[in-house]
């Protein structure tokens, strides 16, 4: 630790990390475009420049993103020649950066908007014409480039020399006909595209499937978990008009994921945003299905599985710690094994985030007591019993392709079941629409928060849990 | 207890008659007057350029093509939450406007641009926070309709041509020296 005084406070702070690192820790502003906190800094933007003195000698303005902490340094960010020499910076920054701002997807949480509205750096002086580059640069899949608005930061170019080590991007051309682009115009590959949006401190890399889709100031942001594998990686939910998730970003978490997410993660929002989601509940009527209430569904199921003598109960690895807890009484009333399906480990494991274990909350369940048994096992257990309780999130896409027989099913899930011998299916909320627990594959736990409200006609997971553990007691006392 | 002396009097005002008169030579000048009353619905309202009526979103003469690039600045400005915007991609060209090209892409337009005018209380921000010149307080004023439905504008009930709008256009340029320093797209 190395003593310095920042803005007149004495810190001790950590001399292994840059001088902006500090700043950032006493919780003083320091603008930056080039640095990232997970990537070396390169001092290329030239915009965090602050004041600083060290061992007597007159104060210099210096990069604060490339200045290490020694013992005794006074640095003072708000000082006049520091602040003339950001607004240089900026002039030079804004010289060619087109006025997209309306149609940028970026406006709203641009830090270089953000600060030539705070330095009232509007009017340019220059009357040369701005610089024309290309901007539509389609750069693959996820990533679009727009090479008027880059500011040539190189965050993205160290984002793939660092973290993925797969670089493909590249600064080409000289001084200032310099441009991004990728060896050979080749289109970007991966599974970690999407954190280039995340890391451009502008407008020039967006995400397609998120462009023009909505303004960032009318999306509500909640923090949860990534459910697309047992990674769990912290992320941030954020909602359009409290309808459908139009963005997950990554959040960082110190001990899961850092500043990074995979890109089946990041686009796995269509899931949740299902227009065909089950609402209420569905019994079985001859040979249809009919449409009822939650609580019909209910005593219709507690009313099956009352008169089965072997009953077998199959659990979705997206079920919270709190789910699982309530599952397990309902297991214990019907007297069945407590089980959850654990589909094969899939090709998306990499050396970075993905594990290729697709169930969230495998650590979670098994410390519960529940076994893990394969999508195939799973189907045989259900053939054999009389009835079965299908609990959790896309449970029957989990068991999908495997034959149920004509066994009798309650099932609840966000969709409707369509096998033969269903009962009654009861709708549940998407794990955005929760509170609970999710533990990861190291033990971390992951927390689920509501970030949407659920329909009026669906009701949470452990409510219809404990309705159905009572109406099945109440039915067994009066057969 | 008061005691009010009753005023007394004159021959005249005991008479009635030359109040009478007096009366009646108001109403018959005001016969022979030009009327101030109005027919109003049969004859419209005059309205001019300083009229704040409905908003409405301005199309280029040129081609039709709207301006608006659905940045959704109105819909932050406004105060009573009536805009509703989403916006999509598109490659229309930017039409060039008095051989100024600013922009080779538009890029982006709304695919639907929705004002409740149940909710619009007519105050003029969105035409205020619009950087592209694209929705104008329109004189038209008359609101009425059978369902509340209807009165939910789409972009179709939305769309005029910019020289219907031009006279508040000149005007709120005229007005606002802010607007003067950077007329682009006017």
């Amino acid at each position: 630790m190395t003593k310095i005084t920042l803005n007149g406070r004495e810190l001790e702070v950590d001399a292994s990390k840059p001088l902006i690192a500090a700043c950032d820790t006493a919780g003083i502003d320091v603008p930056r475009y080039c640095y990232h906190p997970g990537l070396e800094p390169v001092g290329s933007c030239r915009i965090c420049q602050v004041e600083v003195s060290e061992g007597g000698r007159p104060a210099r303005v210096m990069a604060a993103c490339r200045t290490q902490v020694t013992e005794g340094m006074v640095v003072n960010t708000e000082a006049a020649g520091a602040h003339d020499a950001r607004r240089e910076c900026l002039e030079f920054l804004l010289k060619n950066h087109p006025l997209d701002c309306p149609i940028c997807d970026k406006a709203g949480e641009c830090t270089l908007q953000d600060y030539s509205f705070q330095e009232q750096q509007a009017a340019s002086r220059s009357t040369e014409p701005r610089a024309t580059l290309e901007k539509r640069v389609d750069l693959g899949e996820v990533i679009m480039l727009d090479q008027e608005r880059c500011i040539l930061c190189t965050r993205c170019v160290r984002f793939q020399e660092e973290v993925t080590k797969k670089p493909e991007l590249t600064n080409a051309g000289l001084a200032s006909n310099s441009y991004i682009t990728t060896f050979a115009g080749r289109p970007l590959t991966g599974n970690y595209q999407g954190n280039l949006a995340d890391v451009c401190p502008v407008g020039a890399l967006t995400l397609k499937p998120f462009r023009f889709q909505a303004r960032v100031w009318n999306l509500e942001k909640s923090s949860s978990t990534c459910a697309e594998c047992s990674r769990g990686c912290s992320i941030s939910v954020e909602v359009l008009r409290r309808g459908d998730v139009k963005r997950i970003r990554p959040v960082f978490n110190p001990d899961v994921n850092q500043w990074w997410m995979c890109d089946t993660g990041r686009f796995s929002f269509p899931e949740v945003n299902d227009a065909e989601r089950l609402t209420g509940g569905l019994i079985a009527s001859g040979d249809d299905l009919m449409g009822v209430t939650t609580g019909e569904a209910i005593r219709h199921a507690a009313g099956v599985l009352a008169s089965s003598s072997k009953t077998a109960l199959l659990a979705s690895p997206f079920l919270t710690v709190e789910e699982a807890a309530e599952v397990k009484v309902l297991g214990e009333a019907v007297g069945a094994e407590l089980l959850f399906v654990s589909p094969d480990p899939n090709e998306l494991k990499d050396d970075l985030l993905h594990t290729g274990d697709p169930c969230p909350n495998r650590n979670g369940l098994e410390q519960a007591g529940f076994k893990a048994i394969s999508p195939a096992d799973a189907a045989t257990r259900v053939t054999g019993a009389d009835a079965a309780i299908l609990v959790g999130e896309r449970i029957l896409k989990l068991l999908a392709g495997n034959s149920l027989g004509s066994t009798k099913l309650v099932t609840l899930d966000t969709a409707a079941c369509l096998a033969s011998g269903v009962e009654a299916c009861i709708s549940i909320p998407f794990y955005v629409e929760k509170a609970g627990t999710w533990i990861n594959v190291d033990g971390h736990i992951g927390r689920l928060t509501i970030a949407r409200p659920i329909p009026a006609s669906v009701q949470p997971l452990e409510r219809s849990l404990v309705e159905l553990t009572k109406s099945l007691s109440r039915a067994g006392a009066s057969v | 207890m008061v005691i009010v002396k009753r005023k007394e009097l004159s021959l005249s005002e005991r008479l009635y008659l030359p109040e009478i008169f007096r009366g009646m030579s108001m109403t018959f000048r005001a016969m022979f007057k030009p009327a101030v009353t109005r027919q109003y619905p049969e004859e419209p309202l005059p309205t001019d350029e300083v009229t704040r009526g409905q908003p409405r979103l301005a199309t280029n003469d040129e081609d039709g093509s709207i301006r608006c690039v659905s940045c959704g600045l109105c819909e932050a400005a406004c105060p009573a939450y009536a805009i509703t915007i989403d916006g999509q991609d598109t490659d229309r060209n930017a039409i060039t406007i008095a051989g100024d090209v600013t922009e080779k892409f538009i890029e982006r337009e709304p695919k639907e641009f929705e004002i409740d005018m149940l909710r619009c209380i007519l105050c003029g921000f969105c035409e205020e926070a619009c950087p592209k010149d694209a929705i104008f307080m329109s004189d038209e004023l008359e609101l009425a309709d059978f369902t509340r439905k209807d009165l939910i504008y789409g972009l179709d009930k939305l769309k005029r041509p910019v020289s219907t709008l031009r006279p508040r256009i000149d005007y709120i340029y005229k007005v606002n020296e802010r607007w003067q320093a950077s007329s682009s797209t006017r």
